[in-house]
């Protein structure tokens, strides 16, 4: 089979935004996508055997999916599309592997489109391994797919809309809230987001989901953190307390909670593991999540033809996904010849405005729920901070005492990182610890280098790929 | 595992706006656990009340669904003799055997 003028990895929003444009355009498209069906986490749809009766569970957003999802529909059929298919590495000469059905396989990229999306950012105090802490994406997996309570009585700990819209599914589900911690000032962000349309999806959402709590009786608690999980082999309760403008523990507001499960929202982290193995330059954003791959107005990457969007390339939202999506497919479309730049131009105008409307409002929340540093401080020296390795602040700090600042060098003393999860879950912390102990800004610490294969292949997978694989020059 | 203080009492599910599909039992650690088609082992189990899903290799402490998105591997249990699957990832079979995974546990390896 011919090589497809372009891959897309990844099927939520911005990924099946830019199929669509593309596909439309002419271009011959292939879809690599991780999830059995397409629509990402936010317009995720139920497994075979469930059966939706009643979908105003799902939320606005549900409606919204839709849409997107018989737009794709109506191109579908020129458009390669592989669900429950992995991508696990990019090689020398824009080669790369993925894994579908027990088998490796290969193929060549010209034009790359990543929409990897984001993941539940990592926060490590004591007690966050213990079983019944769970991120609030992984309690909204439950509750809005799977239809199940993670726990009895629940406590909500982060920033931002998404743990209001999870909570309020759980409720919603007939389960128990004990609270809602915000870390930050939530009267800020709501006032900033009366002034804005509805267009930022999730944000309007969360602001109807707020009354909802207010209606069932949950205390939603403004500038209170989660400090400790603490209990015999589960959570069995939390300390809580308030903060300060920084998210530092007011000692004497210090209080216990008794909770069985903790669910923490503190935003999310983008997934960079693809655009960082294809080469592509990146720069710390704190306010977009961490590191995010440089782009320009087109979506493309500092690798030519490679493009990055949604929230992959920096937390922004569904909306703000989609168009950044149609922006890349139509750009694309364009550089392959099947329309002119003045069509091109027509196609994302709307887009752009879009952009820029919601780019506005992203800078103003910026302000507000960025990380402050109080977050990364919660750890003790016998906290686990790199969970598959199970090594503690203490042992980062001792390796950094020894000299070392920087991540690379720290794994290779330490394992940190070179577990199942590949860091995900220690690296966006480590980043800030390290700042803290060598008073150096996180933006000067270098990232993690990623290899292949970026999740857990079966090595069987790994001995049935056809051909011979390059590693990419400067690693 | 000798205790693990699951309350076992109650179902989690939410019954309100979907209907479920086949129901079957799957066997977690020897005792029969409700499961429904479409559900992951991870939600079966959640539903039962089941939080552990296994013991670190170093520390032997217990670790459970996390990230529900297959990334962090902390509800990795052994299925059907084979180690590490994310339980979040992985739906239910009629006749499924789930253990809960102790370290780095032993593959079962087939005739």
């Amino acid at each position: 089979m011919k090589d497809p003028e372009l891959i897309i990895i990844g099927a939520g929003p911005a990924g099946i935004a830019a199929a669509v444009e593309a596909a439309r355009a002419g271009a011959t498209v292939k879809i690599l996508d991780e999830n059995a069906k397409p629509g990402g986490r936010i317009y995720s749809q139920l497994n075979d055997g469930f059966k939706l009766v009643h979908p105003g569970y799902l939320g606005p957003d549900y409606q919204k999916g839709k849409a997107l999802l018989s737009e794709f529909a109506a191109v579908r059929k020129k458009i390669d599309y592989r669900h429950d298919t992995l991508v696990f590495g990019t090689f020398e000469n824009r080669i790369m592997a993925f894994h579908q059905a027990g088998k490796g396989q290969r193929v060549a990229f010209n034009k790359l489109i990543v929409a990897t999306g984001a993941y539940d950012r990592p926060v490590p105090f004591p007690g966050w391994t213990l079983p019944g802490v769970l991120t609030a994406g992984g309690a909204q997996s439950l509750v809005k797919m799977q239809r199940v309570l993670p726990g009895k009585n629940l406590l909500f700990a982060g920033t931002g809309p998404l743990q209001l819209v999870v909570a309020n599914q759980v409720l919603d589900g007939g389960g128990t809230v004990a609270a809602i911690l915000e870390a930050g000032e939530i009267d800020n962000w709501l006032k900033l987001l009366k002034g804005f349309s509805r267009n930022w999806g999730l944000l309007t959402d969360g602001l109807q989901y707020m009354r909802a709590i207010r209606k069932a009786g949950v205390p939603l608690l403004r500038r209170h953190m989660i400090l400790e999980a603490r209990g015999d082999r589960q959570v069995e309760e939390a300390v809580i307390a308030e903060v300060d403008k920084d998210w530092r523990a007011i000692e004497k507001t210090r209080r216990i909670l008794k909770v069985d499960t903790i669910c923490l929202g503190y935003g999310l982290v983008p997934s960079v593991e693809l655009t960082r193995l294809v080469g592509c330059q990146h720069r710390y954003s704190p306010g977009l999540g961490g590191w995010i791959p440089a782009r320009n107005e087109d979506m493309e990457t500092s690798v030519p033809g490679v493009f990055a969007v949604g929230d992959g390339a920096g937390v922004a939202g569904s909306a703000m996904a989609m168009s950044e999506g149609r922006i890349a497919g139509i750009s694309i479309a364009q550089s392959l010849g099947y329309i002119s730049s003045e069509e091109a131009r027509k196609r994302k105008r709307p887009y752009l405005n879009e952009m820029k409307k919601l780019g506005r409002l992203r800078d103003a929340l910026d302000r507000i729920s960025y990380p402050r540093p109080g977050l990364f401080e919660l750890a003790n020296d016998d906290t686990i901070i790199c969970r598959c390795e199970e090594l503690t602040l203490g042992d980062i700090k001792s390796a950094i005492g020894k000299g070392t600042t920087e991540m690379n060098e720290l794994k290779r003393m330490t394992r940190m990182g070179m577990g199942p999860c590949q860091g995900r879950m220690c690296a966006p912390a480590v980043q800030e610890i390290i700042a803290g102990q060598t008073q150096t800004p996180a933006a000067e610490i270098a990232y993690l280098n990623q290899r292949p294969p970026t999740k857990l292949v079966p090595i069987d997978v790994l001995d049935s790929l056809p051909g011979e694989f390059e590693i990419r020059h400067g690693w | 595992m000798e205790y693990r203080g699951d309350d076992m009492t109650q179902d989690l599910r939410i019954w309100k706006d979907v209907q479920r599909g086949q129901a079957f039992d799957i066997e977690v650690d020897g005792r029969p656990v409700a499961a429904y088609e479409g559900e992951t082992v991870a939600a079966a189990i959640t539903a039962a009340g089941i939080r552990t899903t296994h013991q670190t290799v170093k520390r032997e402490e217990p670790r459970g669904f996390c990230c529900g998105i297959g990334l962090c591997y902390g509800c990795t249990m052994v299925i059907d003799g084979v180690p590490n699957r994310r339980t979040c990832q992985t739906l239910v079979k009629p006749g499924m055997r789930v253990q809960t995974q102790k370290g780095l546990a032993k593959w079962e390896v087939p005739e």
